[in-house]
């Protein structure tokens, strides 16, 4: 255990990252137990029935959504890969100079041209 | 420090790619999926794969599988008419294929030696955008070709009247 | 030595041809008003014959890899980027004259088309991992659209459905392949990885990537056992994008094809081949044993096909599986042989297939019952079918049998007699389902007399896919020199 501990390097980056991951989970974990263990228990049968704002529900949670949302999520999968690439472009924006600016520019352009596709086709449009 | 965070996130993920696979309901798949493209992206950082981790998190877990839990949502099927699969000969041919691929693989990786991916930061952010840039540009800029056709594609194919 | 990002630009133009044409595409959809009129169609021409003629000017340039070794352009890509660039054109003008797509939108449709093109030159030229990965989906993911374009048709739904799933699959499995090589050499060059396996002695992750990487590519050529879509997505494809899936994505597929395995598992000995296996895996004999495969399935399941879309997707794997007999000889020859096949392929698969339109326009109907009487409902039309088809067959004084001849002398010089057997004997075979449409559409009594109008611009463009066919038959030393000059494979 001395050994794994001492292993640890807690100037690495990523150990902040496990360290919020500990955090994170142990709290939720911790929230979850206490509640069980601390609250009140008293089980009957309205406490197990379903509800919906305090009325009974009229349909199942479950609906059919609309294909619009399939769309939303399809571009946002697109324009979100254009965005991935922004952003090592971002890192490198001063070392990659005035060519660099160039290539980004032709590559949003291009994309450029979906967008106004989109836009016009009223597909960011929920109608 | 490593070897256990390897085995940790990896046992993860195979346990999480088992749990898609054999859910009954596509949601729970869905779900299952997230945490195992979690843990892969875990295993990328530790093989120092900083910008590939970050892309799996914003691409994939982040949208890629809200796609399909809005798919699984507009085809909806109903918990009871959910199909019911069989393990069928062909199933366990499958299993066995996938599993001599593997025992092919753990091999391969014990015989050979992969100089692959040299360089100590080859993975890092800097890394990846200076190769991106400059070696990659061509592919870099069809890409948003590609995107562009996949824009377009997807418009067409989901607007009632295009 | 490569040539950088910005020097590389200026010998790049044929394929910047293309983007301008699909940005313009959208820019005027995007403003234009009517969706349906021809003015995409003609706008696509433009930037297609452009595209054509920029890549006619590229011969004289000697071979460079530009883009920092991304693509080679080489007498091999620009044979292959002016075999595409004709193709699509012959297929907007049947898109134009297709009463499927008519009503439709159009733009769209043409972006998708002309993306594909972009693929196929780029896949023909790409000399890196990455590229070839994104150059073929960039070849495959429009053509899942341009299959599904007619979202109506159930038909055209389930081809999509199979093309995307089986494509999926495909490219997938070829990505592991790559991820192998890659492991393997430290490098994404295609030639430098040559050059590091050629000295190496890993033969079985050699053996295990060669075959994965074997499956990509067998599936955008149809090759057997990866043939299983093209049947159905060619059926419920709209005919003209059929057409184009059977030749242009084909002939970009042969183009990687013999790039990558001569590159990466064969090393030439002097410029321009023959060529040696570099690496202790004989691909060679696995690639003859799919091409028999390839043929012998695609000819035998043809023979009883009653739909005529049906069985041209199986007669065009038949074909397939003749080209692949070039493929596996390692000599000049046999690619040369390669070459000059796909350009009269290209003629007579266009044309039958621009036959089976104008039918359909005024039938509605893709059975081959229905191309009963049709020499004399619509004797045009009939008469070119048959010359298309015969050439098919490769009878002799068709261009066919000019094409079948140099891959059979090939095959015959280097001694592989088992597969040229087995090739007569499917060209046999062959003749029996191809003639059976002729002896349809001109000895049996067709059950509705009216005659079947050919307009005159449809006329026209019949001849000019015709005549090539018969000419080549007889007269080929020019385009059999150009396939010559073309074996010039960019050595690093």
């Amino acid at each position: 255990m001395a050994n794994f501990l001492s292993s640890i390097r807690f100037s690495d980056p990523y150990f902040s990252v496990l360290l919020m991951l500990v955090i994170g989970v142990g709290m939720s974990v911790a929230f979850v137990l206490l509640s069980q263990a601390l609250g009140p228990k008293r089980y009957d049968r309205v406490k197990y029935s379903v509800y919906e704002c305090g009325v009974d529900p009229l349909t199942t949670a479950s609906v059919r959504v609309s294909v619009k949302f399939y769309l939303l999520a399809i571009l946002f999968i697109l324009f979100d890969l254009e965005t991935a690439f922004l952003y090592p472009w971002a890192v490198l924006f001063r070392q990659l100079g005035w060519f660099g600016f160039l290539e980004m520019l032709v590559f949003l352009l291009i994309l450029l041209a979906g967008l106004i596709y989109a836009w016009k086709k009223g597909a960011l449009e929920w109608q | 420090m490593e070897p256990i965070l390897f085995i940790l996130f990896g046992a993860i993920a195979v346990a999480g790619s088992i749990m898609v696979v054999t859910r009954k309901h596509p949601m729970a798949s869905a779900l299952y999926l997230i945490l195992t493209l979690f843990a892969v992206a875990a295993l990328f950082v530790l093989r120092q794969a900083h910008f590939l981790a970050a892309i799996q998190v914003i691409v994939y877990a982040g949208a890629v599988v809200v796609l399909f839990i809005f798919v699984i949502m507009l085809i909806n099927v109903p918990e009871n008419k959910l199909p019911v699969e069989r393990l069928t000969a062909l199933r366990f041919l499958g299993v066995a294929a996938a599993g001599l691929l593997i025992l092919e693989g753990a091999v391969l990786a014990r015989k050979t030696t992969m100089p692959g991916g040299t360089a100590a930061d080859s993975g890092s952010v800097q890394a990846v955008g200076r190769a991106l840039f400059t070696d990659y540009l061509l592919a870099f800029e069809i890409t948003s070709v590609l995107l562009l056709a996949a824009v377009i594609g997807a418009i067409a194919l989901a607007k009632k009247k295009i | 030595m490569p040539l950088g990002n910005l020097a590389s630009v200026s010998r790049f133009l044929p394929e910047l041809a293309v983007t301008a044409t699909i940005l313009l595409l959208v820019a005027v959809h995007v403003v234009g008003k009517n969706r349906q009129s021809s003015a995409s169609a003609l706008l696509s021409l433009a930037g297609v014959g452009a595209a054509l003629l920029l890549t006619a000017l590229q011969p004289s340039m000697p071979a460079v890899s530009l883009f920092e070794g991304m693509v080679a352009l080489d007498g091999f890509a620009v044979f292959f980027k002016a075999l595409t660039a004709l193709a699509t054109i012959v297929v907007i003008f049947m898109s134009m004259d297709s009463a499927e797509l008519s009503g439709k939108s159009q733009a769209e449709y043409y972006v998708f088309l002309l993306s594909v093109l972009l693929g196929m030159f780029l896949l023909s030229s790409a000399t890196d991992l990455v590229m070839l990965y994104l150059s073929l989906e960039l070849v495959s993911i429009p053509s899942y659209l341009l299959a599904g374009y007619l979202k109506g048709r159930k038909s055209s739904n389930e081809a999509s459905m199979k093309y995307v799933v089986y494509g999926a699959t495909a490219s997938g499995v070829m990505i592991y392949g790559f991820s192998l090589l890659y492991g393997l050499t430290g490098t994404t060059q295609i030639a430098e990885i040559g050059r590091a396996l050629a000295t190496g002695k890993a033969a079985l992750p050699l053996f295990l990537a060669a075959v994965m990487v074997a499956v990509g590519f067998g599936y955008k050529i149809a090759a057997v056992p990866f043939h299983m879509w093209s049947p159905d997505v060619y059926e419920g494809a709209p005919t003209p994008v059929t057409a184009f899936l059977s030749v242009g994505p084909k002939a970009a597929g042969f183009a990687v094809l013999v790039r990558f395995f001569y590159t990466v598992f064969a090393s030439p000995d002097g410029a321009g081949g023959p060529w040696t296996l570099s690496s202790p895996v004989d691909w060679t004999l696995l690639f003859a044993v799919l091409s028999a495969a390839t043929m012998t399935v695609g000819n035998l399941v043809a023979v009883n096909q009653k739909n005529v879309k049906r069985l041209l997707a199986y007669s065009s794997i038949a074909h397939a599986g003749y080209m692949l007999m070039g493929f596996v000889l390692l000599t000049p020859a046999g690619i040369q042989a390669i070459l000059f096949y796909l350009v009269v392929y290209l003629f007579m698969n266009l044309g039958a297939f621009y036959v089976v339109i104008l039918v359909a326009n005024g039938t509605r109907s893709e059975d081959i019952s229905d191309y009963a009487g049709l020499g004399s409902r619509a004797p045009f039309a009939a008469v070119s079918l048959a010359i298309f088809l015969f050439a098919l067959t490769g009878i002799p004084p068709f261009s066919g049998f000019i094409g079948k001849v140099y891959l059979f002398a090939e095959v015959i010089n280097r001694g592989v007699y088992w597969l040229a057997v087995v090739a007569a004997l499917n060209s046999v075979v062959s003749l029996y389902y191809y003639a059976r449409i002729v002896k349809v559409m001109f000895l049996e009594e067709p059950a509705e007399k009216a005659e079947l109008a050919v307009p005159a611009f449809p006329r026209a463009l019949l001849c000019l896919l015709a005549v090539p066919t018969l000419l080549l038959g007889v007269y080929w030393e020019p385009v059999i020199r150009v396939a010559a000059n073309s074996v010039r494979l960019l050595a690093f």
